[in-house]
């Protein structure tokens, strides 16, 4: 007992400290104030730990910490929220990204030991060559930001490029792809036999990339017609798949070539916050967006708010009376999907095949190896999935935060401070550092809006919310001072 | 004389920048027992590493049944047939013994199959089967490492130090489930214990300083009292 | 006793000189007076390049000498810069007076944030010191301290004197510049080769051992700290004179990147390299700038992961490990030209 009380007083004092500020708070603020104070706390605190799950899975299992895991929260928003209230961008660079997939693939069937490693460098700056040919003078600005100047809907045709010039550009991609595919290839010994399936994917890629070319317009108009619910849930899983793409990608190009030098790869990721605040400035603009809730949160009638949760089942309302107060029942979603996450990887870890092999490969990679499993494939996996569960937060934030380049640094920020408190690669560490921060932020808006007042004040003292961002780092300080892993971290 | 199984041909292998294995040969026989043997410090973990593909050698030969697999990554030479049991049993300590069994396996089914052979060998994990690794005694920790390389089913078995830091009864039953392997696959053993070695192993192979420098039939070697004292010291 | 320089001081005093007069070369090339037009322009670039080189140097010391990764340092440039803003500005303290400041203000601020933040090691050091500086990049945007600040807007038009007034007296504030670099730099060599220096070497290649034997290594990693965040906040102060402003950005996460930049460029374990980077980004800013207008920090973006994933020694770390070779070939070359002809 006693050695238990010493191994984890840093998670006791996290409790007992809890507890106090707790009894303060309860005689600080009315119940029903206290209520929606703790409610917004874990709004913002399932958001945090959408971001922190993924990063603390991928600093577990290899050791690499994502410092622009925040840019795809951001980037995620931004796609869900592109295809919810303008899937023209998507529909116009979709069938790029897919003739361009389909190439790479294709390359597979080029004749084995063809090609000599010293063709690899002129390969690749021809497919580069090639790739900035086909998308010469595409102009993605005007596809992108119609729908801010239209409130959301896009008008009809206009900044599209004729289908022939659309076909062609798609078509010069794949050729790109193949060429790159090549020189990816170019001088390795042991390549795998193409199979069947290196000819049927491509050709479906292929095939649905020409098939979207002519059908933008109607696709457009047919995802603008679906209702609002729907939409939101399209938003989020495309957003999400998005992220995971992007993050296996991401991991596949610039991480990997860097597992033996690990300080660079921390290097890149931290580039990567900047090309990529850049490149969703270059594409949406540097202004910010407001996402519409879905009809399910947003309806306002003479039953609303909702006097609770299985009423609000049949009334959508946009708010649910908590204790005689109304609290937005949007936050009441973002909260469930939080906790959805929460089970789901921690059923995914326990009882998965993929799971052990995660909880294994956190201890001893090479061991997984020897075990004669693709370490470096389920590295890809993980950060993908790290990468679309931070995505996911980004759409289910953006009607509830809006979306603007900045979104991605305070999230991380916010991200990190959480980790710092539960402890690095403990999952359990990344919910409850998640929570205290978002309880923290969710008590300094409150103070912000009513000042605080100590007993030898005249007037209450009050602060910008800036101030209560900021002022979480403090919580840090003090998390590092009394026990530097972190409340679930193992010592080293 | 059976076939050769593994071959390893004047393999160089680096560490960092440090040349460890300056020249390594060895042959195994299918279905032997085949011990390498050697001072601290003579290569005889990093050789196991190298054919197993953790540490590729940088010049040189590996065949496994007549193919290359130098060069390859360790998870398709697993995938070949070749089982790995680390030293300082290297078993996964948060996953529970049924969990360490079942990452080993490389296709639906391949526990279930082997389950009744692996828990004969070794009753205890019977017993401690959903414990987790890291609450298992040193030698049950080495009984699961051991298992682990036998729920698929491997050609060769790469086997480093199973004897360390272990009580005498224990090692005994590992001896057992050793010699009682040896009748349906092939190992390439690494002992510091001879008396050990030289019980169990067919043929024998000693490096020195990251070279091969003798091999021949154990028989013999056990008889070579100038061998034994110039290559493994004092014991 | 006189020792003969070698031929590096040699080079070295060569650029000193080269930079002292090149203001005046450049009026000879251009026919321009030295203090309009065209020279004017150019001080004005190399003015910035030396400010950078001693934040890069700075930076250096910490990654490059110590071995300690910091994704923090913006948080001792913006600091320098708005302490000498605010002394000026709202304080009405005189200039010497306020560099004082920064200097006492940097030490206790990095003294600080090194006990905090040396608890923890590796990435975390990173992760925690970006926290720091992220806060500090907050409160700097933070409404409530706007009267001091300036908030979102940054502190404008600081009251530089008269007397080395970054528009009137360029050539002045040129010289000046020239000398704090000197100066910085003499002192960093200073720093990284005394005794004090070789134990963070020790440190950065084997911390355990530079423990075991009997070095405290906090001792000198806060040292480290300590010099490096005081030439960071320097160079900060000097940024706002410059710009006779100070904005959030220098607290931003774009400041740092910068810093890295510089510095993995150059060549990281040197204190030439990262001036050198210094000056290559600010020239090739200036280019892209004029070249792809405002996309260029995209570009400069993937400029920074390219030399990160393919130069990683950076110049004087290439030139190091290749220079010799590339020397002997050309050598070669220019043998077999001569035997030819």
């Amino acid at each position: 007992m006693i050695e238990l009380i010493q191994r984890r007083r840093g998670l006791i004092a996290g409790i007992i400290a809890i507890i106090l500020f707790g009894m303060w708070a309860s005689t600080q603020y009315e119940p029903r104030v206290l209520a929606s104070i703790l409610l917004s706390g874990l709004t913002l605190g399932a958001l945090y730990f959408l971001v922190t799950s993924g990063l603390s899975l991928i600093f577990g299992l290899m050791d690499v910490l994502n410092f622009a895991h925040g840019t795809l929260f951001m980037i995620g928003a931004y796609i869900g929220f592109t295809l919810y209230a303008n899937p023209r961008l998507l529909l116009n660079t979709l069938p790029f990204g897919l003739a361009l997939v389909a190439g790479w693939i294709l390359a597979r069937w080029l004749p084995a030991n063809s090609l000599p490693s010293g063709h690899r460098r002129p390969l690749w700056v021809a497919a580069v060559l090639v790739g900035l040919f086909a998308i010469w003078n595409f102009e993605l600005a005007p596809l992108a930001t119609t729908a801010l100047s239209s409130g959301g809907r896009v008008p009809t045709e206009q900044a599209q490029a004729p289908t022939p010039i659309f076909i062609a550009r798609a078509l010069g991609l794949a050729v790109a792809g193949v060429i790159a595919g090549a020189a990816f290839l170019a001088g390795r010994e042991h390549t795998r036999r193409p199979e069947r399936r290196d000819l049927i994917v491509p050709i479906i890629l292929l095939a649905l990339a020409l098939l979207i070319a002519p059908l933008r317009l109607t696709l457009e108009e047919w995802l603008l017609s679906l209702d609002s619910n729907t939409r939101f849930l399209l938003a989020l899983l495309i957003g999400a798949g998005g992220g995971a793409a992007l993050g296996g990608l991401m991991e596949w190009s610039l991480i990997r070539p860097l597992y033996s030098r690990p300080i660079y790869q921390v290097l890149v990721t931290l580039g990567l916050v900047f090309v990529g605040t850049e490149l969703v400035k270059g594409v949406w603009g540097p202004g910010g967006y407001f996402m519409e809730l879905p009809a399910w949160f947003s309806q306002r009638g003479p039953n609303c708010p909702s006097p609770n949760l299985i009423a609000w089942l049949q009334d959508n309302c946009a708010s649910i009376d908590v204790l005689g107060r109304p609290f937005p029942s949007y936050r009441i979603f973002i909260i469930a999907l939080g906790i959805l996450m929460f089970v789901g990887i921690a059923v995914l870890l326990r009882y998965t095949r993929l799971g052990m092999i995660i909880r294994a490969g956190v201890q001893d990679g090479e061991m997984v190896q020897a075990l004669g499993i693709n370490v470096r494939r389920v590295f890809t996996l993980v950060f993908a999935l790290g990468a679309g569960l931070a995505a996911l937060g980004g759409v289910a934030a953006a009607p509830f935060l809006g979306i603007s380049p900045g979104l991605g640094q305070e999230f991380q920020l916010q991200a990190f401070i959480a980790v710092v408190i539960g402890g690095m690669g403990s999952f359990t560490g990344a919910a409850i550092g998640s929570l205290l921060v978002g309880l923290a932020r969710a008590f300094g808006d409150q103070i912000v809006l009513t000042g605080i007042q100590l007993p030898w004040m005249s007037e209450a003292m009050t602060f910008s919310p800036s101030i209560a961002r900021a002022s979480t780092v403090l919580i840090m300080a003090l998390v590092l001072l009394l026990r530097p892993a972190g409340l679930f971290g193992k010592k080293e | 004389m059976n076939e050769v199984l593994l071959e390893v041909d004047t393999i160089h292998t680096f560490i960092g920048q440090f040349h460890i294995l300056e020249g390594v040969s060895l042959k195994v026989r299918a279905g032997s027992i085949t011990a390498l043997l050697g001072r601290n410090g003579a290569g005889k973990t990093t050789t196991l590493r190298s054919i197993m593909g953790l540490n590729p050698p940088r010049s040189g030969s590996i065949r496994l049944g007549g193919e290359a697999i130098n060069g390859r990554p360790a998870y398709e030479i697993a995938y070949l047939g070749v089982g790995y049991v680390p030293e300082h049993r290297a078993i996964f300590r948060d996953l529970t013994v049924e969990e360490n069994l079942r990452l080993a396996e490389r296709k639906r089914g391949d526990l279930a199959r082997r389950s009744d052979f692996i828990m004969s060998l070794f009753p205890d994990l019977k017993r401690f089967y959903r414990h987790p690794g890291g609450k298992l005694s040193g030698g049950q920790q080495q009984m699961l490492a051991i298992a682990r390389a036998l729920v698929p089913d491997n050609r060769l078995l790469l086997i480093d130090e199973p004897s360390e830091g272990l009580a005498p009864i224990i090692v005994e039953q590992i001896v057992a489930a050793l010699r009682q392997m040896a009748t349906e696959t092939t190992i390439l053993l690494v002992e510091q214990n001879f008396a050990l070695a030289a019980q169990l192993a067919d043929e024998y192979y000693i490096l020195d300083d990251g070279r091969s420098v003798q091999h021949g039939r154990m028989a013999d070697l056990t008889r070579d009292h100038a061998t034994i004292d110039k290559y493994l010291g004092a014991g | 006793m006189r020792e003969r320089l070698k031929s590096s001081q040699w080079a070295g005093l060569g650029l000193i000189g080269g930079l002292v007069i090149f203001p005046f070369v450049i009026a000879l090339l251009t026919g321009q007076p030295v203090d309009a037009g065209v020279p004017k322009f150019w001080q004005g670039m190399l003015i910035q390049v030396f400010i950078l080189a001693v934040f890069a140097m700075s930076y250096d010391i910490l990654m490059g000498y110590t071995g300690i990764l910091s994704f923090g340092h913006a948080l001792f440039f913006g600091t320098g810069a708005y302490t000498v803003g605010i002394l000026l500005k709202h304080a009405g303290w005189d200039l010497g007076a306020a560099l004082l400041a920064v200097i006492v203000i940097a030490l206790v601020q990095s003294l600080i944030i090194g006990l905090l933040s040396l608890r923890v090691s590796g990435v975390y050091f990173a992760m925690v010191t970006l926290a720091f500086a992220q806060m500090a990049f907050l409160l700097a945007e933070a409404t409530d301290f706007r009267q001091w600040t300036g908030a979102e807007d940054g502190l404008q038009s600081i009251p530089v004197p008269a007397w080395i007034s970054p528009t009137n007296e360029r050539l002045r504030f040129y010289y000046v510049t020239l000398g704090f670099t000197i100066v910085m730099y003499l002192l960093a060599r200073q720093v990284v080769n005394s005794p004090t220096g070789k134990v963070m070497m020790a440190i950065r290649d084997n911390e355990t051992r530079a423990k075991v034997l009997g070095y405290h290594a906090l001792t000198f990693k806060l040292i480290a700290i300590t010099v490096s965040g005081i030439m960071a906040a320097l160079a900060g102060a000097f940024n706002a004179l410059w710009n006779l402003n100070a904005n959030p950005a220098v607290l931003g996460v774009g400041t740092t990147i910068n810093a890295l930049l510089m510095t993995i460029i150059g060549g990281v374990g040197s204190l030439i390299g990262p001036m050198l980077g210094a000056g290559v980004i600010q020239l090739l800013g200036y280019w892209l700038n004029v070249f792809f207008g405002p996309s260029w920090p995209l570009l400069f973006g993937i400029i920074y992961i390219l030399i990160v994933l393919f130069l990683p020694y950076g110049i004087i770390g290439t030139w190091r490990l290749r220079g010799a070779s590339w020397m002997a070939l050309w050598r070669k070359r220019l043998q077999e030209l001569r035997a030819r002809l």
